[in-house]
């Protein structure tokens, strides 16, 4: 009896937790591999370049090889402090940027304080990943860790959350709300994806293979960028097109429309071109190669298929009758070799505020200012220099966001969103072109010039009270500084 | 007669009733279904009505009626000035004006003036009365054109949808023609006033409409002492920039910088206003009192001198795409693809969020082109409006609402362009090509001539053009 009865409790304690152990593996492998982002930020406020505001937002990444943490580089761009906390709950510790890519929306994060890695794990990325079938979304909700099940559509390529190139993207179905934070999406016990966006129930995640081939880079100190294919093209479903490109051989490839002119960079594309093969695999009339592993993906997945930017990529192309072999090189993707930039992270809007005109370089956050309709709600003239492509003549352009009144600048108050041509003679294509011919006065006066088609074409400024005025104006309207260009010492 | 006259004005206010189609922009040989409606009016000398141009823009029949008299009368249009909103109808049937007498035309009034309005709103059959006084005289837009600014009389009567083309009235006089309103504002109705009405009868005594010119220049305020000093000129409120030399007269004539000083008589202040019947308005309206060809005495200042001229002013056609038009949409059907020219009228037929759903591209290329950058602005420029299916054209990727940038290697400024494009083409395959990355169509020119005819037949359409 006492045999059995000691068998009893041994069988009562020793028994429940070997099945809670049975049916919380997969959770400690998690808990021990996931882990919660505290990014505090600056938010800038483009129509007051000099205002910032201070946001918090949390999001996840879990642990890689080498005591890193991987996260998307969504909502840490700005950041003042990186905090990090592993199990959901307890003690945050100071995380700092390793490495961070936005056009590819990775990063990694550094965390000095050895004790925050005792008892975290390394998690495994899927390679492949898999493409249709139940996935899960795992992240820390309130100290608990949450698993959510989530349905694999597809593997496709889509526009990169922070950037103008098209990425792999996995596309998932799901129910819940509030998906995009860097997520996990695990299937088994390997990673298939980080979620970086939702839009009702369809959620993205940027997929583990290419996460693990970018760190892999990084890793390496080989890093070179995200390259891209910098022109668009069209399907070639139209019989005609291709009789008119007088193309032998069956209906294949798709035809180049437009080349994006980088200055400096040989396209060795041209319009007309009819694409048939890039990197050794056949393009088909939509613009799909057979991936030898995932099947038909658009052509773009080509430029990141092992590839980094300044790579030559075999293509043939049909130019004029006949078959032709080239090298492209994949143009690195750089916000700055945009006319308006689409993005200028880690940095304070830059300004120039001269009299209490306001001037700021054209670019897309600016833009932004008018809301999530800016394309819309923006002046036309401004959101369709988005379409303009730079040049070494004309690489950007400033232009005169507003103006904070003063005697000085009578007459000029409602003058805004006016783009500048010249000033005192000079084109004007960026602030320290600004600055210095602010130096160089006509005479007793400055006179600006704006470009054709803007409501005013030309306004005159007293050189001599310049400097006056402006010191006046920075104390009534308590700027902190006149010019901020850049990220260096003179941040406002 | 004057007694009886400003006893009963009604008399000689008139009911107007329209049976109007308006063409469908985007396939522009269809219109849409038959809209009743109606306007007021009144007669003029020279047994004439005068009343809005919207009242019978688009009529296939127009029917008048006198006061208290059931018996319609049919009338059509002697005159119509889309830009004024302004038009005389005239009515066969002579004895239709027997008894009546025209109603004076009077001068501006002015403000706080107490004015009344006679017509035929919504609500009711019979004729209608309302007054108000005059709040502010000044250029607004007009709505029937869209894009033209003139004078006009705000005030707080009453004025309702039917009263479009009615007398405004003072002292027995007529002082306006009621003509729009301000959607969400209360008690806001306007009207046009008699100096845009004479304008309108002047104009028309040559038997031919040609509208209100316009000086070609934008005028800048010239408040700022330092733009002042730079351009030698004293520091008073008199005198506005010329900023941009627009019209080919302008250009001819003046400089940019150069002050305007005065127009036709009247000081220019800084802020390039004058005062215009002790109504302080924006400057254009000093030459839009010119006929069409007339010259305007300015006096300008350049490089520290003043100088008077005599500035040519003209109505300005080239805008026409950009404003409401009133004539039938021009097109061309080629192979089931629909060629229009881009225009305000094209867009608005996209639906009430028209410019959101036009996009940038087409806004920029109808409004701003023209002047941001004038060397690539093209006169007419042609949408492929929508394609209609047909085998010869299934495999198109593009189906419509795009612009046309170049056809066989030949750039498309205007209808005409694209047509000779097309038709004077001998190559085996013709090249449409859009531009904006949207790339380019082919059509095998063969098969395209042999079912051109076949396709026009399959969707109804009677002429393959209309120009």
């Amino acid at each position: 009896m006492i045999r059995n009865f000691r068998y009893f409790l041994l069988y009562s304690f020793g028994l429940l937790p070997l099945l809670m152990l049975k049916a919380e593996p997969e959770k400690d492998l998690w808990a021990n591999s996931l882990v919660q982002i505290e990014s505090t930020r600056h938010q800038y406020e483009f129509f007051q370049p000099w205002s910032r505001r201070t946001a918090s937002n949390n999001k996840f990444g879990v642990v890689v090889e080498g005591k890193k943490i991987a996260t998307t580089a969504d909502y840490l761009f700005d950041h003042t402090v990186l905090r990090v906390q592993k199990g959901g709950r307890g003690s945050w510790y100071e995380a700092s940027l390793h490495w961070i890519d936005y056009h590819s929306n990775l990063a990694l994060l550094d965390i000095q304080d050895p004790g925050f890695w005792e008892g975290l794990q390394p998690v495994k990325f899927a390679d492949p990943v898999p493409v249709t079938g139940e996935a899960k979304l795992i992240r820390w909700n309130d100290g608990r860790l949450e698993t959510r099940r989530l349905e694999i559509n597809r593997l496709r390529m889509g526009r990169s959350a922070l950037s103008y190139i098209d990425l792999p993207q996995l596309e998932l179905d799901s129910e819940i709300d509030g998906v995009g934070w860097s997520e996990a999406v695990v299937y088994g016990d390997a990673i298939i994806g980080l979620t970086t966006s939702q839009s009702r129930s369809k959620c993205t995640a940027v997929p583990s293979f290419f996460v693990e081939e970018v760190i892999d880079q990084v890793k390496k100190d080989q890093f070179r960028g995200v390259g891209y294919f910098n022109f668009y093209w069209k399907r070639a479903e139209n019989p005609a097109v291709l009789d008119y490109l007088k193309l032998e051989g069956g209906k294949r490839g798709v035809i180049v429309t437009e080349i994006i002119s980088i200055p400096g960079h040989e396209t060795k594309v041209k319009p007309k071109d009819i694409l048939l093969k890039v990197d050794g695999f056949d393009i088909d009339i939509v613009g799909d190669y057979a991936d030898p592993v995932y099947g038909n993906m658009m052509l773009e997945r080509l430029a990141t298929r092992g590839h980094w930017s300044g790579d030559k990529v075999p293509m043939t192309v049909w130019r004029d009758g006949v078959e032709i072999e080239l090298e492209f090189e994949l143009a690195r993707a750089d916000y700055s070799e945009e006319y308006v930039p689409s993005a200028k992270f880690d940095m304070p809007p830059e300004y120039l505020m001269a009299g209490g005109l306001v001037f700021q370089p054209l670019t897309e956050p600016y833009l932004r200012s008018w809301g999530s309709e800016w394309q819309r709600r923006a002046p036309v003239r401004l959101v369709r220099l988005k379409e303009r492509r730079p040049t070494e003549e004309d690489p950007g352009c400033v232009l005169l966001s507003l103006v904070l009144p003063d005697s000085y600048n009578l007459g000029y108050q409602d003058y805004r969103y006016l783009v500048l041509d010249k000033v005192n003679g000079v084109k004007i294509t960026a602030l320290p072109e600004l600055k210095e011919a602010l130096d160089h006065p006509k005479g007793a006066f400055h006179v600006i010039e704006f470009l054709p088609g803007e409501t005013v074409q030309k306004m005159v400024l007293d050189a001599v009270q310049l400097k006056s005025a402006t010191q006046r104006v920075m104390f009534d309207y308590r700027l902190p500084t006149d010019y901020f260009v850049g990220s260096g010492d003179s941040e406002p | 007669m004057m007694a009886a006259q400003a006893a009963e004005p009604e008399k000689s206010v008139i009911q107007i009733f329209t049976f109007s189609q308006e063409p469908d922009w985007d396939e522009p040989w269809n219109s849409s279904p038959v809209r009743r409606a109606t306007g007021s009016g009144f007669v003029i000398e020279g047994n004439r009505i005068m009343t809005n141009a919207h009242v019978v823009s688009w009529a296939k029949q127009i029917l008048v009626r006198r006061f208290q008299d059931s018996r319609p009368h049919l009338a059509q249009v002697s005159f119509v000035g889309h830009d004024c909103d302004l038009a005389l109808l005239e009515v066969a049937d002579e004895s239709f004006f027997e008894g009546l007498e025209p109603l004076p035309i009077g001068v501006l009034p002015e403000v706080r003036s107490v004015v009344n309005t006679i017509g035929y709103p919504a609500g009711g059959e019979q004729i209608s009365y309302t007054s108000g006084v005059v709040s502010r005289i000044e250029l607004i837009n007009y709505v029937q054109p869209g894009n033209r600014n003139l004078l006009a009389v705000q005030t707080d009567a009453a004025i309702n949808p039917g009263n479009s083309g009615g007398p405004v009235m003072m002292d027995d006089q007529v002082v306006g023609v009621a003509f729009q309103g301000t959607p969400g504002l209360e008690n806001t109705g306007f009207f046009i006033p008699p100096p845009v009405i004479q304008h309108f009868l002047k104009d028309v005594q040559d038997a031919e409409y040609h509208g209100f010119p316009q000086a070609g220049i934008r005028l800048s305020p010239l408040i700022n002492p330092a733009y002042r000093q730079y351009l030698k000129l004293e520091n008073s409120n008199l005198g506005a920039r010329i900023d941009t030399l627009m019209s080919d007269s302008a250009k001819e004539f003046l400089r940019e910088d150069d002050v305007l000083l005065e127009a036709n008589g009247y000081p220019v202040a800084a802020d390039a206003t004058i005062l215009y019947e002790g109504n302080q308005v924006h400057g254009g309206i000093a030459f839009s009192q010119a006929q069409h060809g007339s010259k305007v005495p300015i006096k300008i200042w350049r490089e520290g001198s003043e100088i008077d001229l005599e500035l040519p002013v003209y109505v300005n056609y080239k805008d026409r795409l950009e404003g409401n038009q009133y004539v039938p949409p021009k097109y061309f059907v080629y192979a089931g693809l629909v060629f229009t020219p881009l225009s305000r009228d094209y867009l608005t037929s996209f639906g009430q969020n028209w410019s959101a759903v036009a996009g940038i591209g087409l806004l920029y290329e109808l409004f701003y082109r023209k002047n941001t950058e004038p060397d690539k602005a093209r006169s007419e420029p042609v949408m492929l409006s929508t394609v209609l299916a047909h085998p010869v054209n299934a495999n198109m990727e593009i189906r419509g609402r795009v612009l046309v940038d170049s056809v066989n290697g030949k750039r498309i400024d205007s209808m005409n362009d694209l047509i000779d494009a097309i038709e004077s083409h001998e190559g085996s395959h013709h090249l449409i090509e859009f531009g904006e990355r949207l790339g380019f169509e082919c059509l095998d020119r063969e098969e395209a001539n042999k079912v051109n005819a076949q396709i026009l037949q399959t969707y109804g359409i009677q002429l393959d053009r209309q120009l």
